[in-house]
Protein backbone atom coordinates (compact mmCIF):
# COMPACT_ATOMS: atom_id res chain seq x y z
CA UNK A 1 0.00 0.00 0.00
CA UNK A 2 1.12 3.27 -0.93
CA UNK A 3 1.61 6.28 0.96
CA UNK A 4 -0.45 8.60 -1.61
CA UNK A 5 -3.30 5.65 -1.33
CA UNK A 6 -3.09 6.14 2.37
CA UNK A 7 -3.24 9.84 2.65
CA UNK A 8 -6.12 9.84 -0.19
CA UNK A 9 -8.20 7.43 2.34
CA UNK A 10 -7.20 9.20 5.56
CA UNK A 11 -9.15 12.61 3.72
CA UNK A 12 -12.27 10.62 2.82
CA UNK A 13 -12.32 8.96 6.06
CA UNK A 14 -12.25 12.37 7.32
CA UNK A 15 -15.01 13.65 5.10
CA UNK A 16 -17.59 10.78 5.63
CA UNK A 17 -17.05 11.22 9.51
CA UNK A 18 -17.76 14.82 8.97
CA UNK A 19 -21.24 14.41 7.14
CA UNK A 20 -22.00 11.36 8.94
CA UNK A 21 -21.88 13.88 12.24
CA UNK A 22 -23.21 16.82 10.08
CA UNK A 23 -26.82 14.60 9.65
CA UNK A 24 -26.56 13.13 13.62
CA UNK A 25 -26.99 16.93 14.79
CA UNK A 26 -30.02 17.80 12.33
CA UNK A 27 -31.68 14.56 13.74
CA UNK A 28 -30.75 15.96 16.95
CA UNK A 29 -31.94 19.54 16.19
CA UNK A 30 -34.48 19.95 13.82
CA UNK A 31 -38.26 20.47 14.43
CA UNK A 32 -40.23 18.32 12.70
CA UNK A 33 -39.76 14.61 10.74
CA UNK A 34 -39.33 16.34 7.32
CA UNK A 35 -36.34 18.30 7.64
CA UNK A 36 -34.90 14.76 9.73
CA UNK A 37 -35.46 13.17 6.98
CA UNK A 38 -33.19 15.78 4.28
CA UNK A 39 -30.85 15.96 7.43
CA UNK A 40 -30.52 11.92 7.73
CA UNK A 41 -30.30 11.36 4.29
CA UNK A 42 -26.54 12.75 4.03
CA UNK A 43 -25.80 9.91 6.52
CA UNK A 44 -26.68 6.78 3.98
CA UNK A 45 -25.44 9.05 0.77
CA UNK A 46 -22.41 11.34 1.83
CA UNK A 47 -20.72 9.05 4.22
CA UNK A 48 -21.00 5.93 3.99
CA UNK A 49 -20.00 6.26 0.34
CA UNK A 50 -16.74 8.21 1.14
CA UNK A 51 -15.80 5.60 3.78
CA UNK A 52 -16.47 2.94 0.71
CA UNK A 53 -14.33 5.23 -1.78
CA UNK A 54 -11.46 5.13 0.71
CA UNK A 55 -11.75 1.28 1.15
CA UNK A 56 -11.54 0.88 -2.65
CA UNK A 57 -8.31 3.16 -2.92
CA UNK A 58 -6.76 1.68 0.08
CA UNK A 59 -7.41 -1.54 0.97
CA UNK A 60 -6.10 -4.34 -1.73
CA UNK A 61 -9.32 -5.72 -2.05
CA UNK A 62 -10.46 -3.39 -5.02
CA UNK A 63 -13.52 -1.20 -6.49
CA UNK A 64 -16.27 -4.55 -7.28
CA UNK A 65 -18.19 -5.18 -4.06
CA UNK A 66 -17.46 -1.53 -3.32
CA UNK A 67 -19.46 -0.44 -6.28
CA UNK A 68 -21.73 -2.77 -6.16
CA UNK A 69 -23.08 -1.27 -2.76
CA UNK A 70 -22.43 2.29 -3.26
CA UNK A 71 -24.91 1.41 -6.08
CA UNK A 72 -27.37 -0.27 -4.04
CA UNK A 73 -27.41 2.58 -1.42
CA UNK A 74 -27.42 5.36 -3.83
CA UNK A 75 -30.80 4.03 -4.97
CA UNK A 76 -32.06 2.80 -1.99
CA UNK A 77 -31.61 6.03 -0.09
CA UNK A 78 -34.21 8.65 -1.75
CA UNK A 79 -36.68 5.43 -2.09
CA UNK A 80 -36.86 5.16 2.01
CA UNK A 81 -37.20 8.77 2.51
CA UNK A 82 -39.38 8.79 0.04
CA UNK A 83 -41.25 6.24 1.57
CA UNK A 84 -41.28 7.69 5.33
CA UNK A 85 -42.43 11.24 4.22
CA UNK A 86 -45.06 9.75 2.67
CA UNK A 87 -46.45 7.29 5.57
CA UNK A 88 -45.36 10.06 7.61
CA UNK A 89 -48.12 12.21 5.60
CA UNK A 90 -50.49 9.58 5.43
CA UNK A 91 -51.26 9.10 9.13
CA UNK A 92 -51.49 12.70 9.86
CA UNK A 93 -48.31 14.24 10.65
CA UNK A 94 -48.09 17.86 8.86
CA UNK A 95 -44.86 20.23 8.68
CA UNK A 96 -44.54 21.97 11.67
CA UNK A 97 -43.81 25.78 9.50
CA UNK A 98 -45.34 24.73 6.31
CA UNK A 99 -46.41 28.07 4.11
CA UNK A 100 -48.69 26.53 1.71
CA UNK A 101 -49.70 23.21 1.74
CA UNK A 102 -51.21 21.79 -2.20
CA UNK A 103 -51.30 17.74 -1.04
CA UNK A 104 -53.84 18.68 1.25
CA UNK A 105 -56.65 18.98 -1.40
CA UNK A 106 -55.09 16.13 -3.86
CA UNK A 107 -55.02 13.02 -1.36
CA UNK A 108 -57.65 11.42 0.04
CA UNK A 109 -58.08 11.71 3.82
CA UNK A 110 -57.09 7.42 5.07
CA UNK B 1 1.33 7.35 7.76
CA UNK B 2 0.53 4.08 8.82
CA UNK B 3 0.16 4.56 13.00
CA UNK B 4 -1.74 7.85 11.75
CA UNK B 5 -4.08 6.10 9.53
CA UNK B 6 -5.22 3.72 12.38
CA UNK B 7 -5.48 6.67 14.92
CA UNK B 8 -7.74 8.59 12.21
CA UNK B 9 -9.83 5.30 11.55
CA UNK B 10 -10.02 4.75 15.12
CA UNK B 11 -11.26 7.80 16.10
CA UNK B 12 -13.63 7.47 12.98
CA UNK B 13 -14.80 4.28 15.02
CA UNK B 14 -15.44 6.01 18.62
CA UNK B 15 -17.34 8.54 16.56
CA UNK B 16 -19.78 6.26 14.66
CA UNK B 17 -20.67 4.38 18.13
CA UNK B 18 -21.23 7.73 20.02
CA UNK B 19 -23.98 8.92 16.90
CA UNK B 20 -25.49 5.24 16.90
CA UNK B 21 -25.81 6.11 20.76
CA UNK B 22 -27.83 8.41 19.52
CA UNK B 23 -29.43 6.74 17.33
CA UNK B 24 -31.00 4.30 19.60
CA UNK B 25 -31.71 7.10 21.87
CA UNK B 26 -33.95 7.85 19.44
CA UNK B 27 -35.25 5.01 18.50
CA UNK B 28 -36.62 5.05 22.50
CA UNK B 29 -38.06 8.23 22.58
CA UNK B 30 -39.37 9.49 19.52
CA UNK B 31 -42.03 11.91 19.29
CA UNK B 32 -44.17 9.61 16.67
CA UNK B 33 -43.63 6.13 15.04
CA UNK B 34 -42.46 7.66 12.25
CA UNK B 35 -39.23 9.16 14.17
CA UNK B 36 -38.68 5.59 15.40
CA UNK B 37 -38.50 3.80 12.19
CA UNK B 38 -35.93 6.87 11.17
CA UNK B 39 -33.89 6.26 14.21
CA UNK B 40 -33.79 2.54 13.60
CA UNK B 41 -32.93 3.10 9.48
CA UNK B 42 -29.86 5.39 11.27
CA UNK B 43 -28.58 2.71 12.78
CA UNK B 44 -28.92 0.41 10.34
CA UNK B 45 -26.47 2.76 8.15
CA UNK B 46 -24.34 3.78 11.21
CA UNK B 47 -23.62 0.25 11.62
CA UNK B 48 -22.93 -0.31 7.93
CA UNK B 49 -20.24 2.80 8.47
CA UNK B 50 -19.03 0.80 11.40
CA UNK B 51 -18.75 -2.46 9.29
CA UNK B 52 -16.87 -0.60 6.21
CA UNK B 53 -14.76 0.82 9.37
CA UNK B 54 -13.69 -2.55 10.85
CA UNK B 55 -13.03 -3.49 6.91
CA UNK B 56 -10.56 -0.71 6.52
CA UNK B 57 -8.69 -1.64 10.09
CA UNK B 58 -8.23 -5.25 9.69
CA UNK B 59 -7.72 -4.95 5.77
CA UNK B 60 -10.44 -7.71 5.15
CA UNK B 61 -12.90 -9.19 2.65
CA UNK B 62 -15.32 -10.95 4.56
CA UNK B 63 -16.79 -7.42 6.61
CA UNK B 64 -18.17 -5.69 2.77
CA UNK B 65 -20.11 -8.84 2.41
CA UNK B 66 -21.62 -8.34 5.57
CA UNK B 67 -22.29 -4.91 5.17
CA UNK B 68 -23.62 -5.85 1.75
CA UNK B 69 -26.08 -8.31 3.29
CA UNK B 70 -27.18 -5.85 6.21
CA UNK B 71 -27.61 -2.75 3.28
CA UNK B 72 -30.21 -5.06 1.20
CA UNK B 73 -31.87 -5.60 4.84
CA UNK B 74 -32.38 -2.16 6.09
CA UNK B 75 -34.14 -0.80 2.51
CA UNK B 76 -36.31 -4.07 2.61
CA UNK B 77 -37.47 -3.21 6.44
CA UNK B 78 -37.51 0.29 6.33
CA UNK B 79 -39.93 0.19 3.16
CA UNK B 80 -41.97 -2.73 4.91
CA UNK B 81 -42.37 -0.67 7.93
CA UNK B 82 -43.32 2.42 6.53
CA UNK B 83 -46.22 0.48 4.35
CA UNK B 84 -47.25 -1.73 7.37
CA UNK B 85 -47.67 1.80 9.20
CA UNK B 86 -49.94 3.16 6.60
CA UNK B 87 -51.76 0.26 5.87
CA UNK B 88 -52.78 -0.96 9.51
CA UNK B 89 -53.14 2.90 10.85
CA UNK B 90 -50.91 2.26 14.22
CA UNK B 91 -49.67 5.30 15.78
Amino acid sequence: MSNIAQGLAILFIIGGTFFSVVGVVGLVRFPDIFTRLHATGKVGIFGVVLLLIAVAISTPLGWGKALILILLLVISGPVTASALASAAYRIGIRPVSAVQDDLQQTIKKP
Amino acid sequence: MNTLFLFVTYFALFIHVAMMAIAVWRVWRGENVIDRILGLELSSTLLLAILVLISLIFQSNVFIDVALALAALGFISTLALARFVVREQMY
